[in-house]
């Protein structure tokens, strides 16, 4: 199974011809926390089997986060609703509420805030339904707080580890994040985060395979992937991830909801488009090490360059 | 190590710890003395004596800064002595030296392994994985995370 968007729907992440850490965050042009992309059905059936077989590495939740895990469920049952009328309905009858998802054939009828209703966690009832993992993040004391997610398709972290976790302490592993102050002021741009108003940006990385699974947890398996990147199978090995990631503030609660949908595209994909091959090979070429290293991407990365290199090469001559 | 800062603006200075310890307040208690500070120094080393300190602390009053160092074990005792008789944060430095035990958070399992505080890789205890002890801290867990330490 190939985990490799359409270049037509992939999130090309990058502008100009360097890339640096900084507050990349946008305004939303259609605040929707949700998308349905083609791979619909089989991220769907690989996110429950990840669920059931692995659920304290895909699944943690504070107890008191139960009425902010409600809003995540009207929240994204209204968007699925809105945005994919064909594809899901929501009957809201007081608090009796029908979901319907099309596309999985399946109906849930419950009593909105009554936790006995439903099948899961409100949280991990709703995580069924869409690609994105999601992530609660709950204000206090000037602060937000990781407490409660739902993550199948982590780029290299743990959910467990990170539980109850300040956001600052969260991006504590990033090089040069709170020499920079970075960390203070994306703390600072949450804080502000007002309802209604939702934000978005796109996180990219590289990696050997195509795994969407990419756990900490399992790290010892798929990481070895890196050590087999030659300049002749980069093209199909090695892909470029991108996360789009929303955050949306939630009214009642004064949560933070954070969506994370990762898209998969082999870089022989990327390269067949011309302008993006050029912008990616400078990019990368000029990527100072701290970042390489935290990425991932070290051990690998001459390999890269010279299939990128060759890739250009070539388009010259044609 | 974390080190012993000078705060300036203080009623007295106290410096507590073992004669060990006060190696490492040294310089702070020669800038207290140049600047012409009142300040006390209290050496402890024995539990006794640790034991009686918190009659002392209690007796102290308020602008009274306070300065610790003692092997990490005995820290957590003194810190806690200190805690209860009423010092707060913004009016004590604890210093630790020595051996201290860390939590270590297996990424692999999430088993808690304990390790020496200059340990840099460990065998997780539970799954056998060889971890990388890392700085990023959870305060949840009371733990470090540790990492696969080779591919
Ligand atoms: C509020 C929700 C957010 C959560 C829960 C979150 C969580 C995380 C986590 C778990 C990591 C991986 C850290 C590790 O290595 O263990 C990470 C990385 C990162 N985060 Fe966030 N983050 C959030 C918001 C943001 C925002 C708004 C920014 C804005 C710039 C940001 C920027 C980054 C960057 C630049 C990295 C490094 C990624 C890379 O180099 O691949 N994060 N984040
Ligand atoms: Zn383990």
């Amino acid at each position: 199974m190939k985990w490799t968007d359409n270049l037509e729907n992939f999130p090309y992440p990058f502008k100009g011809s360097t890339y640096r850490y900084s507050n990349n965050s946008v305004p939303m042009k259609k605040p929707f926390c949700i998308e349905v992309t083609p791979d619909y059905l089989e991220e769907m059936k690989l996110k429950r089997d990840l669920l059931t077989h692995h659920p304290e590495r895909c699944y943690q939740s504070l107890p008191h986060t139960l009425t902010g895990q409600w809003e995540i469920v009207e929240l994204v049952m209204d968007h699925l609703a809105e945005q994919y009328p064909n594809q899901f309905s929501l009957e809201k009858k007081g608090r009796q509420w029908r979901f319907h998802n099309k596309i999985l054939e399946e109906k849930h009828d419950f009593t909105f805030g009554d936790e006995t209703t439903l099948p899961d966690e409100p949280l991990a009832f709703i995580s069924k339904h869409v690609q994105e993992d999601l992530i609660f993040m709950m204000q206090r004391d000037g602060d937000l707080f990781l407490d409660a997610g739902q993550l199948c398709f982590p780029a290299n972290w743990s959910l467990a580890f990170n539980l109850g976790m300040k956001f600052k302490s969260i991006h504590h592993p990033i090089p040069g994040f709170k020499e920079e102050g970075l960390d203070d002021r994306i703390l600072q741009f949450l804080m502000r985060l007002e309802a209604g108003n939702p934000w978005e940006r796109k996180n990219w990385s590289l990696m050997a395979g195509d795994r969407l699974d990419t756990s900490l947890e399992t790290f010892d398996q798929w990481g070895k992937l890196r050590k087999q990147v030659t300049k002749k199978n980069a093209g199909e090995l090695v892909h470029i991830r991108v996360e789009v990631q929303k955050l949306f503030r939630l009214p009642r609660t004064n949560g933070i909801l954070f969506t994370i949908h990762t898209h998969l595209l082999s870089l022989e994909k990327l390269a067949s488009n011309p302008e993006w091959l050029k912008q990616f090979y400078e990019i990368l070429s000029e990527l100072p090490p701290h970042i390489t290293d935290y990425k991932g991407i070290s051990l690998y990365k001459n390999e890269v360059l010279e299939y990128l290199c060759e890739q250009l090469e070539s388009g010259k001559v044609l | 190590m974390r080190k012993a800062i000078f705060v300036s603006g203080k009623r007295k200075y106290l410096f507590c710890g073992a004669q060990e310890g006060m190696k490492l307040l040294f310089a702070v208690i020669e800038r207290v003395k140049e600047e012409g500070h009142p300040y006390e120094i209290v050496v402890i080393d024995d539990i006794q004596e640790s034991l009686q300190l918190s009659d002392f602390l209690k007796k102290q009053k308020m602008g009274t800064y306070l300065y610790v160092a003692l092997s990490h074990t005995e820290l957590k005792r003194v810190e806690k002595t200190a805690e209860e008789a009423g010092l707060t944060e913004e009016e004590t430095q604890f210093i630790g030296y020595g051996e201290e035990l860390k939590r270590i958070f297996c990424c692999r399992c999430h088993g808690i392994n304990e390790a020496k505080n200059f340990e840099e890789e460990i065998l997780c205890n539970q799954c056998g994985l060889e971890l990388s002890v890392s700085d990023h801290y959870s305060v949840y867990h009371n733990a470090v995370l540790g990492y696969v330490a080779k591919l």
